[in-house]
């Protein structure tokens, strides 16, 4: 089936300026530019139903109006392309292979919210991304789609590249906000949220990449045609990165409401040697496991919601029989632990706590009454936390003694997996 | 079972002084022969705001914004005698989370 963002498949090469404008590339721009009003390209973005590829999957016409309505100035744009999913590699290739689709997406934003400064945010450790994105700003400002006066238009546009550090937190929204303000990557509290008062205490729209590669087909196609991708509720579609547990890995555009089966077993192949499904873990780390059985769930954010999941920023991992439930909850739960700022004392406390309490139960430490105390430790700090690490871990450690608790009640009578 | 004296050892506990506590307390439980009672560090009680913390366990006692002077009537309270009040400040649900965990083991 044909994708928005890669109509003819998964991009293997870098598409530079000529390529793209030969496919179309900056007529969205352009057509912005010279026919639409910014609140029309707004309200177009609104139509179409676009939510945020980044995790939360929040409306963007949404996030946008916010920032557009603020009468403070001036505003900004930033690119969230600080990517520190475990397992996602979506906005990398995006960054790498399709830098035009991307920029394009980021000036057309720029033009919607009235912004006249904005910033690429791209993981340190993504080289190929930040030179890719370097080159086609490059390119862009030699074809005047941005800088002073875009397309011969009234609208101008700066765009500044930041270098945002590999560490988890530093790819959360406000995070990214003190890293571009030259500080160290702390979420702030919230509210404000950076929509009203971000960057610079000013209103500041922040998107994920794949949120904002979808802007120029919106613009240029319309929403209405956006919108026969999809399900009413999540139109158009969502790149899905599939782990290696299955025959064919990789990056997967599928339109919102593909069965999950299909993502696994007909772009995936099925599990490398045939190996039964244990669970799934969809949306990254922090998101509920699912059982095997719930292979015909719809991708999309109301079925995988109603499903106790989250779609998440699309990684999905196959879990095959054979695994340890509980030795993969306590990778999560390390791995919470490890990457939590440390400012708020609450999730130093939850982060480090699971992950201690998981240990016991790995190595047969503490007595049966310990797999009740998750849910207390964990609904004891709901609420807490300037940002959502605190509640990461909770989702995948429930689900998992719910859907998995012989295995957890077998690792603490007896200090080894069940399987082994 | 042998009773134990946990001091929090995390980020803020730390900073108001939890490091010197804690060597402080096991260096009297030594000098006073105390070989029933052994003085560890903990992870993190949640009650980082009003650290450093001191737990008993069996006994359940948590003392909070524990000084320096403080600790001469923690020994006693350790040698027998009597629950130091003044220091007993954490909310009871808090109290309730933690001493569940320590009853399943979480030390």
């Amino acid at each position: 089936m044909e994708g928005i963002l890669f109509p003819r498949g998964v991009v293997e090469e870098r598409e530079g300026l000529k390529e793209y404008s030969s496919r179309g590339g900056y007529e969205a721009l352009e057509k912005a530019l010279k026919q639409l009003s910014s609140e029309r390209v707004l309200q177009e973005v609104a139509d179409s139903g676009l939510k945020g590829r980044g995790g939360a999957g929040f409306p963007t016409g949404k996030k946008w109006a916010f920032t557009a309505e603020c009468p403070e100035t001036p505003h900004y744009v930033v690119l969230n392309g600080g990517e520190d999913e475990p397992g996602s590699k979506k906005d990398r290739l995006l960054m790498e292979n399709l830098p035009h689709l991307v920029l394009e997406g980021v000036i057309l934003t720029a033009y919607a919210v009235r912004a006249s400064k904005a910033y690429l945010y791209i993981n340190a450790a993504y080289d190929e991304a930040t030179r890719s994105m370097g080159d086609a700003l490059a390119e862009a400002k030699q074809a005047a789609y941005c800088g002073e006066r875009i397309a011969g238009s009234d609208f101008s546009l700066e765009i500044l590249l930041t270098p945002a550090p590999s560490n988890y937190v530093a790819g959360e929204d406000t995070a990214a906000l003190e890293v571009i303000e030259e500080k160290k990557p702390l979420p702030r509290q919230k509210p404000p949220f950076p929509a009203t008062a971000g960057l610079f205490g000013k209103p500041t729209a922040m998107n994920n990449v794949e949120t904002l590669a979808n802007v120029p087909p919106i613009i240029a196609r319309g929403a209405k045609w956006y919108r026969t991708f999809g399900t009413p509720e999540s139109p158009g579609t969502m790149i899905f990165s599939l782990n290696d547990e299955v025959k064919r890995p990789g990056i997967y555009e599928l339109p919102f409401g593909t069965a999950l089966r299909y993502l696994i077993e007909e772009c995936g192949g099925g599990t490398r040697d045939g190996k039964r499904i244990k669970a799934i873990l969809l949306g990254g780390p922090s998101s509920a496991f699912l059982s095997a059985d719930q292979i015909d769930l719809p991708l999309d954010h109301n079925s995988v919601r109603a499903a106790g999941s989250s779609i998440g920023c699309g990684v999905v991992r196959v879990i095959t029989e054979g695994s340890c439930i509980v030795e993969e909850t306590l990778r999560i739960a390390e791995f919470f632990a490890a990457e939590s700022c440390g400012q708020c004392p609450a999730c130093r406390m939850e982060t480090n706590m699971l992950a201690a309490m998981l240990k016991k139960v790995q190595q047969g430490q503490g007595g049966a009454p310990l797999l009740d105390q998750f849910n207390k430790v964990i609904s004891f700090n709901r609420g807490k936390g300037f940002c959502n690490l605190i509640h990461m871990p909770g989702p995948p450690i429930e689900s998992a003694l719910k859907l998995f608790r012989s295995d957890f009640e077998f690792h603490l009578a007896h200090g080894r997996c069940p399987q082994n | 079972m042998k009773r134990i004296c946990l001091v929090c050892q995390n980020v803020d506990c730390k900073s108001r002084g939890s490091e010197e506590i804690m060597k402080e307390l096991q260096q009297r439980v030594a000098d006073q022969g105390l070989t029933d009672l052994e003085v560890k560090p903990y992870l993190c009680f949640g009650a980082c705001q009003e650290g450093p913390n001191v737990v008993l366990y069996p006994e359940k006692s948590w003392y909070a914004g524990v000084k320096k002077e403080d600790l001469d009537d923690i020994m006693k309270h350790i040698a027998g005698g009597p629950h130091v009040t003044r220091l007993d400040t954490i909310d009871t649900s808090l109290k309730e989370l933690i001493y569940q965990l320590l009853e399943t083991g979480v030390f």
